[in-house]
């Protein structure tokens, strides 16, 4: 949990990038950061579900993060990483370009995602974090891993 | 009111238990109603029932229990006949009190009214009570079995010689409380207390204050001076909660010449726990004390999840193991490979044990049966016996859970189709009296279930006129079937063989969904019939769910798990064995015509070489499920592996042909395929 000494107006961030855009998810919601490993593919799903992976001993399904925003997709390198972030008592893994930091902004920073309608569909962002000249885009979680809204097999 | 939430749990747990001892005892008692020991087990259910419903605040059940009880007492007496009248009644008070509790557990207001109940044990009571009481305080002969340990001062002799004076006898009363009693000081206390009531406390091992402090094991001894018999002080000590067991057995003075006082009798120690509550029944306790000589075995309750969790935890170590396993192989590390070997065996056997300690035998759930075919075939003036057997055979718990409601509608649809009425027996030259037998036992790998009657069997005939009338098959079909075949019929959905819709069955939502419960828990259930002499369903079920054998394959790069219970064969066939039958890809195996399934299209896997057809020879697995066949072609067959199934989880639970997934050796996730759902 957040630790007393920050304010409650802050929320930490962890930043990361898709493409040259950066993009952030609370960092209450990540459970960790992994390298990339070797995901099973699962068939008669759609094609933003990449497989399964093996985290200890648990099967977790792992999102194509750029499929799913409908990002130009790239190809996987050193950086690329999963993370693993919890929603509503489910872990799934989103695949990211690279993780860059963890941060902590102001929530006075934070807009409400029309300010930029940018290439993503605005339900699936939760805000837009200013910080210098920096945008952070906040990533609606719920929304994107579909929660309560079984995968349609396709 | 006091928090008794934390109790509830196992408040609700040991009424369930008890209300079950209930049932299959007053079961016994109706057929053997002199059995003293049978009603003295009854009589300890309800009073254990009305102390801790008492205690929790529960007064409806409590008040019920209590006017049990007094029958009960009247019955165990002699001075009231169990009749059936009497029977009956008692098995409604335990449907009531099976509502009342349930109530309880649901949280709801219940609105069941026990009163008129409690009326009619009222009258019993009084209505036939007036049987002439026994002839009693006969003086009884010695029998002295447990010789009094306690050594006596003379004062306490004194006062004892003076006690018999005035026709006053001395007891020594060893008291041993449950395992895991609480608060024992509270409870000594109590007993002390009760004894002063009847009598007069002269002496106890340890002392009184050491009973305060909590200074002894779980039993002690008192002395006491009453007017009494020992019965009576037995009951009196017995009727404190915790109390495991007393022994009532008159002092011996020093120089009593045997025989020639008349003491009582010893009373043969009296368990105040029933005999049949089972292995995992009592609650965990942490003292160990030399007392417990008496019990047959220790155990202790512990929470499904938490098995669930051991369980999870031994799968990992498996996986863990294998990928040992693999790196020594390959990197030929012979002290590794050796070192893995030994650690093998000890994985080996963690895991049985594990699934052992899962396993509860399938009586848990026969013991209900009993009772539900004595009312039903009441209900339907059919005389049956129900004959049990194997009920020890043990199942994973989770199939256990599940199993219930499909024997239960087999069992309603022998008694309400199968048997038919004793005139009709009669006629027909059988034993009036039908006869169902559920029968368990092991086989392989698998536990066998079944429910067999004697009654009139399945017209095969008259199945095919329904099902064609039902527009379930066509007349064609009808024809071509075999008896076997036709019979199974009555697995397919929308089939229900009653004439008449009656209460019991033949609602037409039977057999169907049975089939589907078991083959959901892996198993499969078939039937034999023979017009006239009888049904038998046959339900074959795995011992667990969690860990399978299954077969890898390989398809393209990818690896699946064929669970090898649904496996027939694997065979290697070239492409030209594949004919083609309405379009459809079919191979000739032994005779029959078995459709062929491309694993790489079904899945969609791209570039597979079965698409690319480049391959000479390909590998073919026959499946089966139930009767029906089918071959899936695969690249590559690796070998067989056990694998511990793991969810998909709740985001991919939506894909039917994946049943779920498992971790390779290697770390990688392999998908388990659903053979049911890939060839339909």
């Amino acid at each position: 949990m957040l630790e007393k000494s920050y304010a409650s107006s802050e929320v930490q961030l962890v930043v990361f990038k898709l493409g040259k855009e950066e993009y952030s998810v609370s960092i209450l919601q990540v459970q960790e950061i992994k390298r990339i490993t070797d995901i099973t593919r699962v068939p008669h799903t759609p094609d933003y579900i990449k497989g399964v992976i093996n985290l200890r001993g648990s099967v977790l399904p792992v999102i194509d993060l750029k499929k799913r925003l409908n990002l130009p997709q790239q190809v996987l390198t050193e950086d690329t990483r999963i993370i693993i972030v919890k929603v509503d008592e489910l872990s799934v893994g989103m695949i990211v370009d690279a993780v860059s930091e963890v941060m902590t902004i102001d929530q006075e920073n934070i807009d409400s995602p029309d300010v930029v309608a940018g290439s993503v569909a605005a339900s699936y962002l939760s805000g837009v974090g200013k910080l210098d000249n920096r945008l952070l885009i906040l990533l609606n979680l719920e929304e994107i891993i579909g929660v309560g809204q079984e995968v349609k097999v396709v | 009111m006091m928090d008794t939430n934390q109790y509830m749990g196992m408040f609700l747990e040991e009424s369930r238990e008890h209300l079950q001892t209930l049932n299959s005892c007053v079961l016994d008692l109706e057929n053997d109603p002199e059995n003293l020991s049978v009603l003295s087990e009854i009589f300890r259910s309800a009073h254990t029932i009305k102390g801790m419903s008492a205690t929790m605040g529960f007064t409806t059940i409590a008040e019920l229990t209590h006017e049990m009880e007094n029958i009960l007492d009247l019955l165990r007496k002699g001075q009231l006949k169990a009749s059936h009248d009497i029977i009956d009644t008692i098995f409604r008070c335990v449907d009531t009190l099976e509502q009342l509790v349930e109530s309880v557990a649901s949280n709801n207001e219940s609105s069941i009214d026990s009163k008129p109940l409690i009326t009619k044990l009222k009258a019993l009571a009084k209505g036939e009570s007036i049987l002439p009481t026994p002839a009693k305080t006969e003086a009884v002969s010695i029998a002295l079995g447990a010789a009094s340990t306690i050594e006596l001062s003379d004062t306490e002799i004194a006062i004892i010689k003076k006690a018999r004076d005035q026709g006053m006898q001395a007891y020594e009363v060893q008291v041993s409380l449950r395992e895991g009693c609480l608060l024992k000081s509270a409870r000594s206390y109590m007993v002390m207390n009760a004894l002063d009531e009847i009598g007069e406390v002269i002496k106890s091992i340890p002392v009184v204050e050491e009973l305060e402090k909590e200074n002894f094991s779980l039993s002690f001894q008192v002395i006491v001076v009453s007017g009494s018999e020992a019965e009576k002080i037995q009951h009196t000590v017995l009727s404190i909660s915790e109390i495991d067991q007393a022994i009532v057995i008159p002092c011996v003075l020093p120089n009593d010449a045997t025989g020639e006082i008349a003491a009582p009798k010893a009373i043969e120690p009296m368990k105040k726990d029933d005999e049949a509550e089972k292995a995992g029944n009592v609650p965990v306790h942490t003292q160990t004390t030399v007392e417990k000589k008496n019990k047959s075995g220790q155990s202790v309750r512990v929470d499904i999840d938490k098995l669930d969790t051991l369980l999870n935890l031994v799968g990992e170590l498996v996986i863990n193991k294998t990928r040992l396993e693999q790196i020594g192989l390959t990197h030929k590390l012979t002290d590794l490979v050796e070192t893995i070997e030994q650690m093998d065996r000890v994985t080996t056997d963690l895991q049985a044990v594990v699934m052992k300690v899962r396993m509860v035998p399938v009586g848990q759930v026969f013991n209900r049966f009993p009772r539900m075919v004595r009312d039903l075939s009441r209900d339907l003036n059919k005389e049956i016996n129900l004959i049990i057997q194997g009920e020890e055979t043990e199942l994973d718990r989770t199939v256990i859970d599940e199993i219930g409601d499909p024997l239960v509608h087999l069992l309603r649809n022998s008694i309400d189709h199968g048997i038919e009425h004793p005139n009709e027996r009669e006629e027909k030259g059988k034993n009036p009296i039908g006869e169902i037998r559920l029968i368990a036992r092991h086989e392989g790998n698998n536990v066998i279930i079944m429910v067999e009657d004697d009654g009139k069997g399945i017209n095969a005939d008259i199945i095919k006129r329904k099902a064609v009338e039902k527009g379930l098959i066509l007349q064609g079909e009808a024809d071509a079937m075999d008896a076997n075949e036709a019979v199974r019929l009555v697995f397919l959905p929308g089939f229900s063989t009653a004439a008449v819709v009656t209460d019991v069955s033949g609602r037409g939502v039977g057999m169907d969904a049975v089939k589907n419960k078991i083959e959901s828990l892996g198993g499969m259930v078939d039937v034999e019939t023979k017009v006239n002499e009888g049904s038998k369903f046959k339900i074959r079920l795995p011992l667990t769910l969690a860990i399978i054998q299954a077969l890898l394959v390989k398809v393209s790069e990818e690896i699946y798990a064929i669970p090898l219970g649904s496996i027939d064969s694997t065979i290697n066939i070239v492409p030209s064995d594949i004919k083609t039958v309405q379009n459809k890809e079919v191979i000739l195996l032994r005779g029959q015509i078995i459709p062929i399934v491309r694993l790489a299209d079904v899945l969609n896997i791209p570039d597979s070489e079965t698409q690319q057809h480049t391959e000479d020879e390909l590998f073919v697995v026959i499946v089966h499920i139930g009767e029906q066949r089918a071959g899936i072609i695969v690249d590559n067959l690796i070998g067989q592996q056990e694998i511990v199934i793991k969810s998909l989880g709740k985001l991919l639970a939506g894909i039917k042909i994946i049943a779920g997934a498992t971790i390779l050796g290697n770390g990688q996730v392999a998908l388990i395929l659903d053979i049911g759902s890939l060839i339909q």
